[in-house]
């Protein structure tokens, strides 16, 4: 869907539910927290985000903090768009953050404020270098989980967005919280930062496991704030609207 | 009216209709090989469509086999299963990659993802969507979801340039789930002793 006259230019996922969702595809340049608990599909999506990114030309960038790559890679395989040519053309790069953690000489368990500037500045630099378009972290709770005080993540997390916004890189923060929360991040600081909050969920209904998709907030753009369900299938992520009739108002 | 010429008679009536159309075909419990014969072979086989056959009623194994008993070319059928699951009688479609199994038919929403997945799969030109049956569908969901999901499907698959036919029995109909299908469907079958009107 092409953008209305006035409006930002869109990164289209290349999801066709959520490119719809978002009339069109996220705003370029936004720094989205793709939020939800365990088995929701948050990295899938962000990998297929990369995917499409870097078959259109993107050059994408994944930075995995809780995984290693080889592991994430051999998830996306059965993927049946997937071409292996995007990893050796480095128009899809996946990154360790241990290892840059290790070689920036970040050891102990909470960074400190310069650390905080040093880490921004390598990633920085990285999307710089390779010219990312598309950026996953996959997650920042993780990251968060050596910067321990609200003040420090929110310093990382504005740093962070506005390095990226400069280099009109679009990225995706994958943040990790509880079943059944309220809160849209483990910390409360991210979802205040980020200029969207795609929400995944497990919702029950009458004994059935359903995943759920919904867009909180979209800088940038209109979209809908219904609740879809999705499937993760070898064509990529599928979605279709929550029927109404069977909710049970979660 | 023979069960031969009944079959045809279906197929004919399929043939009328404008692409993407969507069909109500109400039948007598006793006309259902015949339904089978007209919707997957003389009209779907015959134009070289793929079909994707939704059963909420019996087993996807249980049709297949009714089908290879009818001499009936099973290649082209996909089959969406929303009962071997909750049956526990599955283990087999893991490996055929010719049947999708949904969990249980009360999870509609899962039954319109993995048919949409399959019409994205089908290099076909000409695909052919079959509900069997919205009465099986009416014993798990309620009237208020099951309409917005036939709603909903429907006009996907219009979207999609697909066929699509929903079966009802006509024993097992009620003048609401009778409604519901017509409000969805540009035309109406039926099938019974006698014959296709």
């Amino acid at each position: 869907m092409p953008p209305r006259t006035g409006e930002r230019e869109r990164c289209v996922t290349g999801i066709d539910g959520l490119d719809t969702i978002l009339y069109g595809g996220i705003p370029r340049a936004n720094t989205v927290l793709l939020t939800g608990s365990c088995g929701t599909g948050k990295t899938s999506l962000a990998l297929e985000f990369l995917i499409h990114g870097a078959m259109k030309d993107e050059n994408s960038l994944f930075v995995s903090v809780t995984e290693n790559s080889d592991k994430l890679l051999s998830n996306i395989m059965p993927y049946k768009f997937f071409d292996r040519n995007l990893l050796k053309s480095g128009k899809l790069v996946f990154v360790d953050l241990p290892v840059m953690y290790e070689r920036l000489g970040m050891t102990k368990a909470e960074l400190s404020m310069e650390e905080i500037d040093l880490l921004v500045a390598a990633i920085t630099s990285l999307v710089k270098e390779l010219g990312t378009r598309r950026l996953v972290v996959d997650s920042i709770t993780s990251v968060c989980y050596k910067l321990k005080t609200p003040e420090k993540i929110r310093d990382f997390i504005l740093k962070l967005s506005k390095s990226l916004t400069d280099f009109e890189c679009t990225s995706i923060l994958v943040s990790e919280i509880a079943a059944q929360t309220i809160a849209y991040s483990m910390y409360g600081v991210e979802e205040a930062i980020a200029d969207g909050i795609v929400l995944m969920a497990n919702m029950e209904r009458r004994g059935d496991l359903l995943r759920t998709l919904q867009v909180i907030k979209m800088r940038g753009t209109q979209h809908s704030r219904a609740k879809y369900v999705l499937d993760l299938t070898p064509m990529g992520v599928l979605l279709v609207p929550l029927l109404k009739g069977g909710s049970v108002g979660t | 009216m023979s069960d031969a010429n009944t079959a045809a008679g279906i197929a004919t009536r399929l043939s009328e209709m404008p692409a993407a159309s969507a069909v109500s075909l109400q039948m007598s419990v006793d006309n259902y090989l015949e339904v089978l014969r007209g919707t997957l072979d003389l009209f779907a086989g015959r134009k070289g469509m793929d079909t994707i056959y939704v059963t909420s009623t019996i087993s996807y194994e249980a049709i297949r086999r009714v089908l290879q008993a009818l001499d009936i070319d099973t290649s082209r059928i996909y089959f969406v299963d929303c009962i071997s699951h909750i049956m526990m009688g599955a283990s087999s479609a893991q490996r055929d990659d010719h049947v999708t199994l949904v969990e249980s038919p009360t999870m509609l929403e899962n039954l319109m993802l993995k048919v949409e997945y399959l019409i994205r799969s089908s290099q076909s030109p000409n695909k052919l969507v079959v509900i069997d049956s919205i009465n099986s569908l009416a014993i798990h969901n309620n009237n208020w979801i099951l309409s917005e999901f036939l709603h909903i499907l429907v006009s996907g698959l219009r979207v999609r340039e697909a066929y699509t036919v929903i079966l009802s029995v006509e024993e097992h109909s009620t003048p609401e789930l009778n409604n519901m299908v017509n409000l969805v469907c540009d035309q109406g079958v039926r099938v019974n002793k006698d014959g296709v009107s």
